[in-house]
């Protein structure tokens, strides 16, 4: 209490278990961070996933088809077909209705339901274990959602899952 | 001889230098500057993580058939979501559409089914123009009591099978819809 303590000229600190725990924790961020997917970077728009409940299925890094349907700036709704499989990709974006230019891309771009349909179809025969998504944004009306979904029924892809986030996680 | 000898030996190991550099004892490096880089490294790394990774919520559609399925009228408990959004239900034997919120809506879908057992058939209507996170909610709240009946089957050893379809909403659901929706 009254003791009188005496100042600390030249105080040294051992920092090596600090810069020990610094870059521990800093490989361990480094190796987990996922950046910006190629798909990604090539979209105009972001997707702002509709919220649900914590579930224990989480989307799966490769072997999936995502149809993407987002809103851009402008306010217009745009349609992406992503194919996340590499040995698959090339082929399944010759499909008919595809733009050649983009077939390189990492996603095309999906202008009416007949491209959608030849898409699925030439991904399903291209590989019958790639699943299938809707991975759309929340402000999208139902009736984009129901024309894929249409879609997807007549080419036989009756089994397919809704992309959304968890909604402890929303951000 | 001990001495000489630490020297040839030190000398080897420079591979002959030339020059005898001090031994450094007591060595002491200014860590300062490198666990500043290192905190920044780390605090970028930690932001730019995201922690949210997109979880998936299963669908199935039933194939493309055109033969319609004969139900009992009974076993119809039906959801309707209008164009301004809002929630209503009625069943096969009770065919008044009633208003309810979403947020009770999994009450309702446990108590219907717990009067049915397996033999309940919900089916979702949306009208196009409303919003996809309405039908996304819609759906979490069905799998949610969902949940529960699997566990309520389960103390009374039964097996639950689902029956659940979206189905395309027509014209005269649209016309009963606008009657009610004010």
């Amino acid at each position: 209490m009254g003791a009188h303590k005496p100042k600390r000229i030249g105080f040294k600190l051992d920092m090596t278990p600090l810069v020990d725990v610094a870059f521990l924790l800093l490989t361990f961020f480094m190796f987990t961070a996922k950046f910006k997917s190629e798909a990604e970077s090539e979209q105009k728009f972001q997707i702002k996933r509709p919220v649900a409940s914590p579930d224990t299925a989480k989307l799966p890094e490769r072997g999936v088809a995502l149809v993407k349907i987002g809103i851009d700036e402008k306010g217009d709704t745009l349609t992406y077909y992503a194919v996340i499989s590499e040995k698959d990709r090339k082929s399944i974006y010759t499909a008919q209705g595809v733009d050649p230019a983009e077939a390189n891309n990492a996603q095309v771009t999906v202008r009416d339901t007949v491209t959608l349909a030849n898409l699925v179809l030439q991904t399903r025969r291209t590989n019958p274990k790639i699943k299938f998504m809707i991975d759309a944004d929340k402000r999208v009306r139902y009736g984009r959602i129901e024309q894929v979904m249409n879609t997807f029924r007549a080419q036989g892809a009756t089994l397919f899952n809704f992309v959304t986030v968890n909604r402890s996680q929303q951000g | 001889m001990a001495g000489a000898d630490l020297g040839e030996s030190s000398s080897k190991k420079k591979k002959g230098g030339g020059v005898k550099k001090p031994k450094r004892i007591g060595f002491k490096l200014d860590m300062t500057p490198l666990v500043d880089v290192a905190f920044l490294l780390l605090t970028f790394f930690m932001f730019a993580t995201t922690m949210a990774q997109p979880q998936i919520m299963e669908m199935q559609v039933p194939p493309d058939i055109t033969t319609p399925v004969e139900v009992a009228q009974s076993d119809l408990f039906t959801l309707y979501v209008s164009n301004k959004e809002h929630l209503f239900y009625n069943t096969g034997i009770d065919p008044t559409m009633r208003k309810i919120d979403i947020k009770d809506l999994k009450a309702l879908a446990v108590q219907k089914n717990a009067e049915r057992e397996n033999d309940l058939i919900t089916s979702l209507k949306v009208d196009p123009a409303a919003s996809y996170a309405t039908v996304v909610d819609i759906l979490d709240e069905l799998n949610l009591a969902e949940g529960e009946l699997v566990d309520s089957y389960k103390e009374k050893n039964l097996k639950r099978e689902r029956r659940f379809a979206i189905t395309p909403i027509t014209e005269e659901d649209k016309a009963e819809l606008a009657k009610v929706d004010i």
